[in-house]
Protein backbone atom coordinates (compact mmCIF):
# COMPACT_ATOMS: atom_id res chain seq x y z
CA UNK A 1 0.00 0.00 0.00
CA UNK A 2 2.50 2.97 1.30
CA UNK A 3 5.80 2.31 -0.20
CA UNK A 4 8.72 4.43 0.99
CA UNK A 5 11.69 3.49 -0.90
CA UNK A 6 15.30 4.55 -0.86
CA UNK A 7 14.60 7.99 -0.07
CA UNK A 8 17.00 10.90 1.59
CA UNK A 9 15.25 13.70 3.66
CA UNK A 10 16.81 16.91 4.88
CA UNK A 11 16.12 20.00 6.71
CA UNK A 12 17.84 22.93 4.67
CA UNK A 13 21.29 21.73 4.50
CA UNK A 14 21.14 18.78 7.57
CA UNK A 15 20.84 15.51 5.88
CA UNK A 16 18.79 13.59 8.25
CA UNK A 17 17.68 10.45 6.16
CA UNK A 18 19.90 8.53 4.45
CA UNK A 19 18.71 5.57 1.64
CA UNK A 20 15.32 4.67 3.73
CA UNK A 21 12.57 2.30 2.95
CA UNK A 22 10.17 0.84 4.44
CA UNK A 23 6.48 -0.52 3.69
CA UNK A 24 2.76 -1.09 5.27
CA UNK A 25 0.32 -2.52 4.32
CA UNK A 26 -3.74 -1.89 4.83
CA UNK A 27 -4.78 -3.06 8.24
CA UNK A 28 -1.43 -3.47 9.00
CA UNK A 29 0.60 -2.10 12.45
CA UNK A 30 4.20 -0.81 11.47
CA UNK A 31 5.83 0.53 14.68
CA UNK A 32 9.14 2.27 14.12
CA UNK A 33 11.93 2.30 16.93
CA UNK A 34 15.03 4.20 17.49
CA UNK A 35 16.81 6.18 19.67
CA UNK A 36 16.01 10.04 19.84
CA UNK A 37 17.20 11.84 17.07
CA UNK A 38 17.26 8.49 14.61
CA UNK A 39 15.40 10.30 12.42
CA UNK A 40 11.67 8.40 12.99
CA UNK A 41 9.51 11.75 13.54
CA UNK A 42 11.69 12.86 10.07
CA UNK A 43 10.41 9.93 8.26
CA UNK A 44 6.77 10.49 9.06
CA UNK A 45 7.50 13.89 7.96
CA UNK A 46 8.53 13.07 4.89
CA UNK A 47 5.73 10.80 4.15
CA UNK A 48 3.30 14.17 4.55
CA UNK A 49 5.63 15.98 2.42
CA UNK A 50 6.84 18.23 5.07
CA UNK A 51 10.29 17.63 4.81
CA UNK A 52 12.14 17.67 1.44
CA UNK A 53 12.64 14.05 -0.24
CA UNK A 54 16.02 14.81 -1.93
CA UNK A 55 16.13 11.35 -3.22
CA UNK A 56 14.02 8.30 -3.92
CA UNK A 57 10.08 7.65 -3.89
CA UNK A 58 7.35 7.66 -1.49
CA UNK A 59 4.07 5.83 -3.52
CA UNK A 60 0.84 5.33 -2.24
CA UNK A 61 -0.34 2.38 -4.98
CA UNK A 62 0.18 3.41 -7.78
CA UNK A 63 0.49 7.13 -6.51
CA UNK A 64 3.82 8.90 -5.88
CA UNK A 65 3.13 11.03 -3.23
CA UNK A 66 6.95 12.56 -2.83
CA UNK A 67 5.87 14.56 -6.31
CA UNK A 68 2.60 15.77 -4.25
CA UNK A 69 2.15 19.62 -3.03
CA UNK A 70 2.28 18.95 0.88
CA UNK A 71 -1.17 20.15 0.87
CA UNK A 72 -2.55 17.37 -1.34
CA UNK A 73 -1.25 14.45 0.32
CA UNK A 74 -3.73 13.82 3.04
CA UNK A 75 -6.67 14.33 0.14
CA UNK A 76 -4.87 11.33 -0.86
CA UNK A 77 -5.60 9.60 2.66
CA UNK A 78 -2.44 10.18 5.06
CA UNK A 79 -3.41 11.24 8.24
CA UNK A 80 -1.13 12.69 10.76
CA UNK A 81 -0.84 13.08 14.34
CA UNK A 82 2.20 14.69 15.70
CA UNK A 83 4.29 14.44 18.52
CA UNK A 84 2.85 17.37 21.33
CA UNK A 85 -0.20 16.74 19.45
CA UNK A 86 0.20 20.64 18.02
CA UNK A 87 -3.54 21.21 18.23
CA UNK A 88 -5.18 24.81 16.70
CA UNK A 89 -4.49 26.17 20.06
CA UNK A 90 -7.51 28.92 20.11
CA UNK A 91 -9.52 27.15 18.04
CA UNK A 92 -12.38 25.02 19.95
CA UNK A 93 -12.61 21.16 19.88
CA UNK A 94 -15.63 21.31 16.96
CA UNK A 95 -13.37 24.08 14.90
CA UNK A 96 -10.54 21.33 15.09
CA UNK A 97 -12.11 18.57 14.48
CA UNK A 98 -13.77 20.48 10.83
CA UNK A 99 -10.01 21.26 9.67
CA UNK A 100 -10.00 17.87 9.41
CA UNK A 101 -13.20 16.95 8.22
CA UNK A 102 -12.65 19.64 5.61
CA UNK A 103 -9.65 17.86 4.48
CA UNK A 104 -11.13 15.50 2.70
CA UNK A 105 -15.31 16.84 2.74
CA UNK A 106 -16.13 14.07 5.14
CA UNK A 107 -19.47 14.81 6.51
CA UNK A 108 -21.46 14.39 9.85
CA UNK A 109 -21.45 10.80 9.87
CA UNK A 110 -17.70 10.63 9.86
CA UNK A 111 -17.89 13.52 12.91
CA UNK A 112 -20.56 11.11 14.67
CA UNK A 113 -18.32 8.04 14.79
CA UNK A 114 -15.28 9.54 15.57
CA UNK A 115 -17.21 10.73 18.85
CA UNK A 116 -17.98 8.01 19.46
CA UNK A 117 -14.83 6.85 19.81
CA UNK A 118 -13.88 9.49 22.42
CA UNK A 119 -17.11 10.28 24.12
CA UNK A 120 -15.61 13.11 26.66
CA UNK A 121 -14.81 15.06 23.57
CA UNK A 122 -18.49 15.48 22.71
CA UNK A 123 -18.99 17.16 26.14
CA UNK A 124 -16.38 19.45 25.55
CA UNK A 125 -16.91 20.63 21.48
CA UNK A 126 -17.05 24.22 22.67
CA UNK A 127 -13.95 24.28 24.56
CA UNK A 128 -11.11 25.95 23.53
CA UNK A 129 -8.43 22.98 22.57
CA UNK A 130 -5.83 24.93 24.98
CA UNK A 131 -8.00 24.46 27.55
CA UNK A 132 -8.13 20.50 27.36
CA UNK A 133 -5.94 18.24 29.82
CA UNK A 134 -3.25 16.48 28.08
CA UNK A 135 -5.34 13.20 27.77
CA UNK A 136 -8.00 15.43 26.10
CA UNK A 137 -5.98 16.97 24.02
CA UNK A 138 -4.63 13.66 22.73
CA UNK A 139 -8.26 12.53 22.03
CA UNK A 140 -8.60 15.64 19.78
CA UNK A 141 -5.51 15.51 17.85
CA UNK A 142 -6.64 11.90 17.22
CA UNK A 143 -10.07 13.03 16.31
CA UNK A 144 -8.73 15.58 14.12
CA UNK A 145 -6.71 12.48 11.88
CA UNK A 146 -9.81 10.36 12.01
CA UNK A 147 -12.50 12.93 10.73
CA UNK A 148 -10.01 13.16 7.37
CA UNK A 149 -11.51 9.35 7.29
CA UNK A 150 -7.55 7.98 6.52
CA UNK A 151 -6.32 5.27 4.82
CA UNK A 152 -3.11 5.66 7.02
CA UNK A 153 -2.43 7.45 9.78
CA UNK A 154 0.59 8.31 11.57
CA UNK A 155 0.65 8.96 15.19
CA UNK A 156 4.36 10.33 16.78
CA UNK A 157 4.18 9.20 20.23
CA UNK A 158 0.99 8.89 20.88
CA UNK A 159 0.60 8.03 24.17
CA UNK A 160 3.25 9.82 25.31
CA UNK A 161 3.11 11.56 29.11
CA UNK A 162 -0.27 10.18 29.21
CA UNK A 163 -2.21 8.05 32.39
CA UNK A 164 -2.39 4.57 31.74
CA UNK A 165 -6.27 4.39 30.93
CA UNK A 166 -5.71 6.95 28.50
CA UNK A 167 -2.91 4.56 27.26
CA UNK A 168 -4.95 1.80 27.04
CA UNK A 169 -7.64 3.89 25.37
CA UNK A 170 -5.53 5.02 22.47
CA UNK A 171 -4.21 1.45 22.31
CA UNK A 172 -7.89 0.44 21.72
CA UNK A 173 -8.36 2.71 19.11
CA UNK A 174 -4.97 1.88 17.30
CA UNK A 175 -6.72 -1.50 17.50
CA UNK A 176 -9.89 -0.90 15.86
CA UNK A 177 -8.13 1.23 13.04
CA UNK A 178 -6.32 -2.00 12.12
CA UNK A 179 -9.66 -4.19 12.12
CA UNK A 180 -11.41 -1.11 9.58
CA UNK A 181 -8.55 -2.10 7.68
CA UNK A 182 -6.17 1.09 8.33
CA UNK A 183 -2.67 1.03 7.85
CA UNK A 184 -0.70 2.57 10.98
CA UNK A 185 2.91 3.92 11.10
CA UNK A 186 3.38 4.61 15.07
CA UNK A 187 6.56 5.72 16.50
CA UNK A 188 6.32 4.41 20.31
CA UNK A 189 9.04 4.72 22.68
CA UNK A 190 7.89 1.86 24.84
CA UNK A 191 9.02 -1.18 23.45
CA UNK A 192 6.33 -3.72 25.14
CA UNK A 193 3.84 -1.35 24.01
CA UNK A 194 4.93 -1.66 20.26
CA UNK A 195 5.70 -5.46 20.60
CA UNK A 196 2.07 -6.04 21.58
CA UNK A 197 0.70 -3.92 18.84
CA UNK A 198 2.85 -3.93 16.27
CA UNK A 199 2.24 -6.34 13.06
CA UNK A 200 6.32 -5.41 12.44
CA UNK A 201 8.61 -3.18 13.96
CA UNK A 202 11.36 -1.11 11.71
CA UNK A 203 13.98 0.18 13.65
CA UNK A 204 15.53 3.51 12.35
CA UNK A 205 19.08 4.09 13.28
CA UNK A 206 21.34 7.41 12.17
CA UNK A 207 18.69 8.15 9.49
CA UNK A 208 18.56 4.50 8.08
CA UNK A 209 16.07 1.01 8.75
CA UNK A 210 18.82 -1.19 9.13
CA UNK A 211 16.39 -3.97 10.56
CA UNK A 212 12.92 -4.80 9.84
CA UNK A 213 11.07 -7.65 11.90
CA UNK A 214 7.56 -8.75 13.38
CA UNK A 215 6.96 -8.36 16.79
CA UNK A 216 7.27 -12.07 17.55
CA UNK A 217 10.80 -12.15 15.94
CA UNK A 218 11.71 -9.12 18.09
CA UNK A 219 10.41 -10.84 21.51
CA UNK A 220 12.42 -14.00 20.80
CA UNK A 221 16.03 -11.59 19.67
CA UNK A 222 16.05 -9.03 22.78
CA UNK A 223 19.54 -8.54 21.97
CA UNK A 224 17.95 -6.29 18.72
CA UNK A 225 16.61 -4.24 21.13
CA UNK A 226 19.79 -3.51 23.10
CA UNK A 227 21.46 -3.08 19.81
CA UNK A 228 19.29 -0.42 18.79
CA UNK A 229 18.08 1.11 21.45
CA UNK A 230 20.54 0.62 24.33
CA UNK A 231 17.62 -0.89 26.51
CA UNK A 232 17.25 -4.10 28.11
CA UNK B 1 -16.93 78.38 21.18
CA UNK B 2 -16.44 77.04 24.94
CA UNK B 3 -14.40 73.99 25.51
CA UNK B 4 -16.66 71.35 26.29
CA UNK B 5 -18.01 71.34 22.44
CA UNK B 6 -14.35 72.25 21.17
CA UNK B 7 -13.71 69.06 22.62
CA UNK B 8 -16.71 67.38 21.07
CA UNK B 9 -15.44 68.12 17.66
CA UNK B 10 -12.06 67.33 18.45
CA UNK B 11 -13.11 63.92 19.33
CA UNK B 12 -15.40 64.07 16.21
CA UNK B 13 -12.15 64.29 13.99
CA UNK B 14 -10.20 61.66 16.16
CA UNK B 15 -13.18 58.86 15.11
CA UNK B 16 -12.65 59.47 11.94
CA UNK B 17 -8.93 59.11 12.28
CA UNK B 18 -9.56 56.30 13.80
CA UNK B 19 -11.97 55.06 11.80
CA UNK B 20 -9.69 54.73 8.93
CA UNK B 21 -6.97 53.89 11.04
CA UNK B 22 -8.75 50.39 12.31
CA UNK B 23 -8.91 49.23 8.75
CA UNK B 24 -5.63 50.22 7.68
CA UNK B 25 -4.20 48.48 10.77
CA UNK B 26 -6.11 45.66 10.76
CA UNK B 27 -4.72 44.91 7.62
CA UNK B 28 -1.30 45.45 8.64
CA UNK B 29 -2.38 43.26 11.44
CA UNK B 30 -3.57 40.13 9.33
CA UNK B 31 -1.10 40.08 7.01
CA UNK B 32 1.67 39.79 10.27
CA UNK B 33 -0.62 37.97 12.36
CA UNK B 34 -0.66 35.30 9.59
CA UNK B 35 2.13 35.84 7.23
CA UNK B 36 4.39 36.68 9.84
CA UNK B 37 5.67 39.35 7.29
CA UNK B 38 6.06 42.80 8.32
CA UNK B 39 4.84 44.46 5.37
CA UNK B 40 6.71 48.09 5.51
CA UNK B 41 4.91 48.89 1.89
CA UNK B 42 1.29 48.84 3.59
CA UNK B 43 1.14 52.48 3.70
CA UNK B 44 1.82 52.65 -0.64
CA UNK B 45 -1.04 49.94 -1.23
CA UNK B 46 -3.29 53.22 1.05
CA UNK B 47 -2.18 55.51 -1.45
CA UNK B 48 -3.04 53.78 -4.17
CA UNK B 49 -6.20 53.79 -2.90
CA UNK B 50 -6.57 56.99 -2.80
CA UNK B 51 -4.88 57.27 -5.97
CA UNK B 52 -7.34 54.83 -7.91
CA UNK B 53 -9.99 56.44 -6.35
CA UNK B 54 -9.23 59.80 -7.85
CA UNK B 55 -8.48 57.60 -11.57
CA UNK B 56 -11.80 56.18 -11.16
CA UNK B 57 -13.94 59.35 -9.94
CA UNK B 58 -12.35 61.06 -13.03
CA UNK B 59 -13.58 58.54 -15.12
CA UNK B 60 -16.86 58.62 -13.98
CA UNK B 61 -18.48 61.82 -13.84
CA UNK B 62 -22.34 61.77 -13.95
CA UNK B 63 -22.81 62.41 -10.65
CA UNK B 64 -20.23 62.09 -7.27
CA UNK B 65 -22.10 58.97 -5.97
CA UNK B 66 -21.54 56.96 -8.84
CA UNK B 67 -17.85 57.68 -9.23
CA UNK B 68 -17.46 57.13 -5.52
CA UNK B 69 -19.10 53.69 -5.56
CA UNK B 70 -17.06 52.64 -8.00
CA UNK B 71 -14.04 53.40 -6.68
CA UNK B 72 -14.80 51.99 -3.76
CA UNK B 73 -15.45 48.74 -5.40
CA UNK B 74 -12.61 48.95 -7.81
CA UNK B 75 -9.31 50.85 -5.63
CA UNK B 76 -9.78 47.90 -2.46
CA UNK B 77 -9.86 45.30 -6.07
CA UNK B 78 -7.15 46.20 -7.73
CA UNK B 79 -5.20 46.79 -5.22
CA UNK B 80 -5.60 43.68 -3.08
CA UNK B 81 -4.81 42.16 -6.89
CA UNK B 82 -1.58 43.75 -7.28
CA UNK B 83 -0.85 42.49 -3.46
CA UNK B 84 -1.22 39.08 -4.92
CA UNK B 85 0.94 39.40 -7.59
CA UNK B 86 3.74 41.12 -5.37
CA UNK B 87 3.22 37.74 -2.92
CA UNK B 88 3.28 35.64 -6.01
CA UNK B 89 6.40 37.32 -7.65
CA UNK B 90 8.51 38.51 -4.26
CA UNK B 91 7.40 36.63 -1.02
CA UNK B 92 6.95 34.04 -2.24
CA UNK B 93 9.90 33.28 -3.87
CA UNK B 94 12.12 34.13 -0.47
CA UNK B 95 9.95 31.69 1.30
CA UNK B 96 8.37 34.60 3.58
CA UNK B 97 11.63 34.53 5.42
CA UNK B 98 10.79 37.35 8.04
CA UNK B 99 14.24 39.45 7.41
CA UNK B 100 13.92 39.31 3.96
CA UNK B 101 10.41 40.31 3.21
CA UNK B 102 11.43 43.07 5.38
CA UNK B 103 14.34 43.78 2.76
CA UNK B 104 11.57 43.05 -0.15
CA UNK B 105 8.72 45.17 1.19
CA UNK B 106 10.73 48.42 1.00
CA UNK B 107 11.67 47.91 -2.28
CA UNK B 108 8.13 47.60 -2.91
CA UNK B 109 7.29 50.64 -0.92
CA UNK B 110 9.49 52.60 -3.29
CA UNK B 111 8.67 50.68 -6.66
CA UNK B 112 4.58 51.55 -6.15
CA UNK B 113 5.73 55.09 -4.92
CA UNK B 114 8.21 56.07 -7.69
CA UNK B 115 5.50 54.82 -10.18
CA UNK B 116 2.97 56.47 -8.81
CA UNK B 117 5.19 59.42 -9.21
CA UNK B 118 5.49 59.40 -12.47
CA UNK B 119 2.24 58.46 -13.45
CA UNK B 120 0.02 60.37 -11.60
CA UNK B 121 2.46 63.04 -10.64
CA UNK B 122 3.72 65.18 -7.66
CA UNK B 123 0.16 66.79 -6.98
CA UNK B 124 -2.29 66.02 -4.90
CA UNK B 125 -5.44 65.76 -6.28
CA UNK B 126 -9.16 65.91 -4.52
CA UNK B 127 -12.22 63.57 -4.59
CA UNK B 128 -15.40 64.76 -4.32
CA UNK B 129 -17.37 63.16 -1.72
CA UNK B 130 -20.54 61.83 -2.79
CA UNK B 131 -22.53 63.52 -0.35
CA UNK B 132 -21.88 66.65 2.29
CA UNK B 133 -24.38 68.37 3.94
CA UNK B 134 -23.55 70.26 7.05
CA UNK B 135 -25.44 69.16 9.93
CA UNK B 136 -25.15 70.99 12.81
CA UNK B 137 -24.94 69.45 16.25
CA UNK B 138 -26.39 69.99 19.60
CA UNK B 139 -24.78 70.15 23.15
CA UNK B 140 -25.85 70.47 26.77
CA UNK B 141 -25.34 72.87 29.07
CA UNK B 142 -26.50 72.77 32.46
CA UNK B 143 -28.85 75.61 33.55
CA UNK B 144 -30.99 76.72 36.57
CA UNK B 145 -33.14 74.28 35.18
CA UNK B 146 -31.39 71.07 34.83
CA UNK B 147 -29.90 70.24 31.07
CA UNK B 148 -31.32 72.17 28.43
CA UNK B 149 -30.05 71.25 24.96
CA UNK B 150 -28.31 74.17 22.95
CA UNK B 151 -26.93 74.71 19.39
CA UNK B 152 -23.71 76.58 20.08
CA UNK B 153 -22.52 78.49 16.51
CA UNK B 154 -19.70 76.35 14.77
CA UNK B 155 -20.90 73.06 16.86
CA UNK B 156 -21.10 70.82 13.42
CA UNK B 157 -19.57 68.03 11.00
CA UNK B 158 -20.26 66.89 7.83
CA UNK B 159 -22.87 64.29 6.92
CA UNK B 160 -19.89 62.42 5.08
CA UNK B 161 -17.58 62.58 7.98
CA UNK B 162 -20.20 60.56 9.93
CA UNK B 163 -20.49 58.20 7.24
CA UNK B 164 -17.04 57.10 7.16
CA UNK B 165 -17.11 56.50 10.56
CA UNK B 166 -20.41 54.32 10.06
CA UNK B 167 -18.95 52.57 7.00
CA UNK B 168 -15.46 51.70 8.95
CA UNK B 169 -17.53 50.12 11.86
CA UNK B 170 -20.00 48.43 9.35
CA UNK B 171 -16.82 46.92 7.64
CA UNK B 172 -15.27 45.38 10.69
CA UNK B 173 -17.72 43.80 11.45
CA UNK B 174 -18.21 41.78 8.15
CA UNK B 175 -14.40 41.34 8.96
CA UNK B 176 -15.07 39.73 11.96
CA UNK B 177 -17.89 37.67 11.24
CA UNK B 178 -15.55 36.44 8.37
CA UNK B 179 -12.96 35.79 10.72
CA UNK B 180 -15.02 34.03 13.26
CA UNK B 181 -18.15 32.54 11.51
CA UNK B 182 -16.92 31.08 8.05
CA UNK B 183 -14.89 28.25 6.60
CA UNK B 184 -12.48 30.75 5.27
CA UNK B 185 -12.36 32.40 8.27
CA UNK B 186 -11.47 29.03 10.24
CA UNK B 187 -8.67 28.31 7.83
CA UNK B 188 -7.08 31.64 8.12
CA UNK B 189 -7.07 31.28 11.57
CA UNK B 190 -6.08 27.47 11.80
CA UNK B 191 -3.29 28.68 9.50
CA UNK B 192 -1.93 31.55 11.94
CA UNK B 193 -1.83 29.36 14.94
CA UNK B 194 0.38 26.53 12.86
CA UNK B 195 0.61 26.50 8.91
CA UNK B 196 3.04 23.36 9.29
CA UNK B 197 -0.29 21.64 10.59
CA UNK B 198 -2.75 23.13 8.31
CA UNK B 199 -0.67 21.88 5.49
CA UNK B 200 -0.85 18.44 7.21
CA UNK B 201 -5.05 18.93 7.21
CA UNK B 202 -4.76 19.46 3.28
CA UNK B 203 -4.76 23.17 3.51
CA UNK B 204 -3.17 24.93 0.87
CA UNK B 205 -1.22 27.67 3.05
CA UNK B 206 0.50 29.67 -0.34
CA UNK B 207 -3.14 29.89 -1.34
CA UNK B 208 -4.52 31.47 2.43
CA UNK B 209 -0.74 33.68 2.24
CA UNK B 210 -1.80 35.40 -1.42
CA UNK B 211 -5.48 36.09 -0.39
CA UNK B 212 -4.24 37.15 2.95
CA UNK B 213 -1.91 39.51 1.92
CA UNK B 214 -4.67 40.66 -1.10
CA UNK B 215 -7.48 41.46 1.76
CA UNK B 216 -4.88 43.21 4.22
CA UNK B 217 -3.74 45.51 0.93
CA UNK B 218 -7.80 45.74 0.18
CA UNK B 219 -8.31 46.94 3.55
CA UNK B 220 -5.49 49.70 3.86
CA UNK B 221 -7.12 50.74 0.30
CA UNK B 222 -10.88 50.59 1.52
CA UNK B 223 -9.71 53.06 4.18
CA UNK B 224 -7.91 55.40 1.91
CA UNK B 225 -11.21 55.66 -0.52
CA UNK B 226 -12.78 56.39 2.60
CA UNK B 227 -10.28 59.44 3.35
CA UNK B 228 -9.52 60.81 0.21
CA UNK B 229 -12.77 63.31 0.28
CA UNK B 230 -11.14 64.62 3.09
CA UNK B 231 -7.59 64.10 2.89
CA UNK B 232 -6.80 64.26 -1.06
CA UNK B 233 -4.69 61.84 -2.92
CA UNK B 234 -1.01 62.80 -2.95
CA UNK B 235 2.03 59.48 -3.64
CA UNK B 236 3.34 60.76 -0.57
CA UNK B 237 0.72 60.12 1.35
CA UNK B 238 1.05 56.57 2.35
CA UNK B 239 3.96 57.23 5.68
CA UNK B 240 1.53 59.09 8.01
CA UNK B 241 -1.35 55.83 7.60
CA UNK B 242 2.45 53.41 7.94
CA UNK B 243 3.47 54.75 10.66
CA UNK B 244 0.67 55.17 12.86
CA UNK B 245 -0.69 51.38 11.83
CA UNK B 246 2.79 50.02 13.14
CA UNK B 247 2.12 52.18 15.94
CA UNK B 248 -1.51 50.66 16.60
CA UNK B 249 -0.33 46.92 15.76
CA UNK B 250 2.45 47.20 18.17
CA UNK B 251 0.41 48.61 21.07
CA UNK B 252 -2.90 46.54 20.15
CA UNK B 253 -0.39 43.30 20.14
CA UNK B 254 0.98 41.70 17.10
CA UNK B 255 -1.67 39.41 14.88
CA UNK B 256 -4.41 40.35 17.29
CA UNK B 257 -7.26 42.19 15.51
CA UNK B 258 -9.53 42.93 18.53
CA UNK B 259 -6.11 44.48 20.16
CA UNK B 260 -5.36 46.63 17.13
CA UNK B 261 -9.14 47.62 16.49
CA UNK B 262 -8.95 49.23 20.08
CA UNK B 263 -5.41 50.47 19.66
CA UNK B 264 -7.00 52.45 16.63
CA UNK B 265 -9.68 54.40 18.62
CA UNK B 266 -7.36 55.25 21.25
CA UNK B 267 -4.45 56.32 19.06
CA UNK B 268 -6.76 57.37 16.39
CA UNK B 269 -8.72 59.67 19.10
CA UNK B 270 -5.63 61.38 20.99
CA UNK B 271 -4.03 61.85 17.31
CA UNK B 272 -7.27 63.64 16.43
CA UNK B 273 -7.40 65.80 19.57
CA UNK B 274 -3.91 66.95 20.21
CA UNK B 275 -3.70 67.52 16.75
CA UNK B 276 -7.10 70.43 16.69
CA UNK B 277 -5.58 71.19 20.41
CA UNK B 278 -2.03 71.75 19.64
CA UNK B 279 -0.07 69.96 16.80
CA UNK B 280 -0.47 66.87 14.49
CA UNK B 281 3.69 66.69 15.30
CA UNK B 282 2.88 66.72 18.95
CA UNK B 283 0.40 63.35 18.52
CA UNK B 284 2.88 61.63 16.12
CA UNK B 285 5.79 62.47 19.34
CA UNK B 286 3.02 61.25 22.25
CA UNK B 287 2.03 57.98 20.09
CA UNK B 288 5.71 57.16 19.55
CA UNK B 289 6.38 57.17 22.77
CA UNK B 290 3.41 55.22 24.27
CA UNK B 291 4.87 52.69 21.89
CA UNK B 292 8.23 52.90 23.45
CA UNK B 293 6.47 52.39 26.85
CA UNK B 294 4.38 49.63 25.17
CA UNK B 295 7.67 47.38 24.26
CA UNK B 296 9.68 48.16 27.48
CA UNK B 297 6.94 47.28 29.73
CA UNK B 298 4.66 45.02 27.49
CA UNK B 299 6.54 43.85 24.53
CA UNK B 300 3.43 41.38 23.26
CA UNK B 301 1.23 44.86 23.10
CA UNK B 302 -1.81 45.37 25.21
CA UNK B 303 -3.89 42.44 23.76
CA UNK B 304 -0.84 40.02 22.42
CA UNK B 305 0.08 37.21 23.70
CA UNK B 306 3.33 36.52 25.16
CA UNK B 307 5.97 34.33 23.39
CA UNK B 308 5.94 30.73 24.52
Amino acid sequence: MLVVDNIDAAYDQVQVLFSLSLSVKRGEILCLLGRNGAGKTTTLKSIMGLVSVQKGSIKLDDQVLSDLQPHKIPAAGIAYVPQGRRLFAELSVKQNMDIGLMARGAGADTFESVLEMFPRLKERLKQRAETLSGGEQQMLAMARALCMKPRIILLDEPTEGLQPSMISLIRDVILKLKQENVAVILVEQHVDSAMKMADRVAFIEHGRNPETMTGEQLQQNPATIRKYLGVE
Amino acid sequence: MEFGPYLFIASLEGAITAAVLALTAVGLSIVFGIMRVVNVAHGEFFMLGAVIAWWVTSMITAHPALGFVAALIVAPLLVGLLAIVSDHLVLRRINYDPERTIVATIGLLYVIQQTTLMTFGPEARPVEAPFNKRIALPWFELGENGFVLTWPWGLSTTTYKLAVIAAAIVILLILWLVMSRTRLGLIMRATQLDSEMAQAHGIHVDKVYALVFGLGAGLAALGAVLIVPIQQAHYLMGGDPLLLSFIVVIIGGLGSVAGTIVAAVLIGMSDGIISVFFTPTLAKIIATLLVAFVLVFRPQGLFGKPER
